[in-house]
């Protein structure tokens, strides 16, 4: 009981922050009611997606410390899982997703285990290679349908066990719903013990072990949290689009989006990960829509993605909450 | 027969993959920062000279000079523009910095010359082979390992020879001490920049003879940097040489392995997979590398 307490205590963050917070809600729910385009809509979708990836990446890579950019193959996992047990097994969404985030825990305390022996540099290129490796697999292995893909049966009527819908708002509440419970879990997290020796190991790794923390499995701990979360959003992502093949969901390029939206937003804070996809998605679906359909304009949109990317690690390693939080401090 | 030749294949490809590491090392021992976007300097370069072979009709190897003088501008305009401010800021940071140049560098390129697959059709040694005894090697892979062997051996020169790169040495053994010699750090950051951007542009301009240019393919090359740079030991430059020709026979035997044991999982799709396992592999079990000082 007292763990859903912490979930649901919002008390030590700012008035300010937490009226935000219930009109950002009340505008989540309202949201597919005032008439918006469809295109908004797989938008808004896109944003809590996201979210959800960077609250996940936001305990090993924010709290932990950790450059982490190997999520993508959690994501491949997860929405695997989810689609290969649809087509050969006919299995419904609610068993496979939970038994793809089991097999992504798995999968991320054998890979976590040696993982963590590296740090720095080491650790970020390691996360790379690991998720590099899956990806090949992935591409040429013909019983899950190679670089190919696999299509998920498409069902005559809406049906909640496979969760396939006729409208996007269906899936919007889906995501919605997930999108909160992480909140709320990031929230108890943040106060767990475990969110207080991460940060402590980002601190001062020496300190923190000669007060008795175990690194090592406090960092694996972290990483197959991170790990789950990001299975959930991979399975959410196959009965949604329908299609996965390794390009779509293990990318090397989804890991990096990933772990940038968080550090953009600001890395190790409750709200960064969120303000950071709120940041980018918008900006590149938009971008893409707009300039992606001029010939000779192609590649821009990253363009000037990148160049925000090289401004705010120059500047403002801490992302757009740091800079909130400096604008506090010089308001007070 | 066909793993001999299959080994001589992997050297002469291994003095090319050094030679894309030795800047990546240099940089990485002088100041601690992994540039991720090193693949995209050699991308860069092997465009200068693709171009510079398209419109001026000049011999691919005797365009090496532009590729190499972009990869210096490179080098430094990142070091100066970019990496001088990142430097300040935590390791994270400095990751993503280097992250987003990488994607800018993909993407102007894609811009500029979109996303064609391109390579040099016209040159002296181009679809020429040369045969030595059983063995026959193409003219272009062999003048590419031949340069790259001169031009690792006067970098080589440069750093354990010459006043500035012993300089350049101190400052990557300690830093500290390295300022109270009066070595001026800040310079020695640039000359990093430079060198490394330098001898991957070569890289650049010699790969494209034949291997496709295209904004993406930096990546994978940069994969096999960083395997080199890991096996050699983060910031050794005897390491890495050695590594990248260990890492080039890998590559080149582990098809021709698979293709003798008759699997098809063995196959060259997976030639990099195996890359990428490598460095894994490596640094977990040796994280100083074979000729590493820094941990």
């Amino acid at each position: 009981m007292e763990k859903l307490k912490d979930a649901f205590d919002f008390s030590d963050f700012s008035r300010s922050e937490r009226i935000g917070f219930i009109i950002f809600t009340i505008f989540l729910f309202i949201f597919p009611w005032l008439g918006v385009s469809s295109f908004a809509k797989t938008v808004m979708i896109q944003f809590m997606l996201f979210s959800l990836f960077g609250m996940g990446w936001n305990t090993i890579g924010g709290y932990g410390g950790q450059v982490e950019l190997g999520k993508a193959q959690y994501v491949g996992i997860g929405a695997y899982t989810v689609a290969l047990m649809m087509v050969w097994w006919k299995v419904p969404f609610w068993i496979s997703m939970p038994i793809g985030v089991l097999i992504a825990l798995g999968y991320s305390f054998i890979i976590g285990y040696p993982l963590f022996r590296l740090k720095g540099h080491y650790f970020a290129i390691a996360t790379i290679c690991t998720s590099l490796v899956l990806k090949d697999i992935f591409d040429n292995w013909a019983l899950v349908g190679a670089a190919k893909g696999i299509e998920l049966p498409i069902h005559d009527h809406p049906d909640f066990l496979y969760m396939q819908f006729k409208s996007d708002t269906y899936y919007y509440y889906f995501i919605m719903a997930l999108f909160y419970i992480a909140i709320f879990y990031m929230n108890w997290f943040r106060k767990s013990k475990l969110g207080y020796q991460l940060r402590m190991i980002k601190d001062d790794e020496d300190a923190a072990e000669s007060l008795g923390i175990d690194i090592r499995w406090c960092k694996i701990k972290a990483y197959s949290i991170a790990s789950a979360f990001v299975a959930v959003g991979g399975g959410f992502m196959a009965v949604y689009n329908l299609y996965i093949d390794p390009a779509s969901v293990m990318e090397l390029s989804l890991s990096i989006k990933i772990a940038l939206m968080a550090m953009l937003g600001g890395a190790a804070s409750m709200w960064g990960p969120i303000i950071g996809a709120a940041f980018l998605v918008p900006l590149d679906r938009f971008l893409g829509s707009w300039l992606g359909g001029h010939k000779g304009l192609t590649g821009i949109d990253y363009m000037i993605y990148a160049m925000l990317i090289m401004i705010v690690s120059a500047y403002q390693p801490r992302g757009i909450w740091g800079i909130i939080e400096d604008l506090r401090k010089r308001g007070k | 027969m066909l793993i001999i030749d299959a080994l001589l294949q992997g050297l002469l490809i291994g003095l090319l993959f050094a030679l894309v590491a030795l800047g990546l090392t240099i940089i990485f021992g002088v100041m601690d920062i992994v540039n991720f976007a090193h693949g995209e300097f050699l991308m860069l370069g092997m465009y200068a000279v693709y171009w510079t072979n398209y419109f001026l009709n000049i011999d691919p190897l005797l365009a090496l000079p532009v590729s190499a003088a972009l990869g210096v501008i490179l080098g430094l305009a990142s070091y100066y523009l970019l990496i001088s401010y990142l430097l300040r800021g935590p390791a994270i940071a400095q990751l993503f910095g280097t992250f987003g140049l990488m994607l800018f560098l993909q993407y102007l390129a894609m811009f500029l010359f979109s996303a064609d697959y391109r390579m040099i059709e016209r040159g002296f040694l181009v679809g020429k082979s040369i045969s030595f005894g059983p063995f026959v090697f193409e003219a272009t892979k062999l003048a590419a390992g031949v340069l790259s062997l001169i031009s690792f051996a006067v970098v080589y020169y440069f750093l354990y020879k010459t006043k500035l790169g012993k300089a350049l040495q101190a400052t990557a053994i300690n830093k500290e001490a390295a300022t109270y010699m009066g070595i001026k750090t800040e310079k020695m950051n640039a000359i990093a920049w430079a060198i490394g951007g330098g001898t991957v542009g070569i890289a650049g301009g010699l790969l494209v003879n034949f291997y496709y240019a295209y904004p993406m393919v930096g990546i994978l090359f940069v994969m096999i940097a960083f395997a080199c740079v890991a096996l050699g030991g983060f910031g050794s430059v005897k390491g890495v040489f050695f590594a990248g020709l260990l890492i080039g026979v890998l590559e080149m035997i582990f098809p021709v392995f698979g293709h003798l044991v008759g699997s098809d999982f063995l196959g060259p799709h997976f030639k990099f997979t195996v890359v990428y396992l490598a460095y894994f592999i490596i640094v977990v079990v040796r994280p100083q590398g074979l000729f590493g000082w820094k941990n």
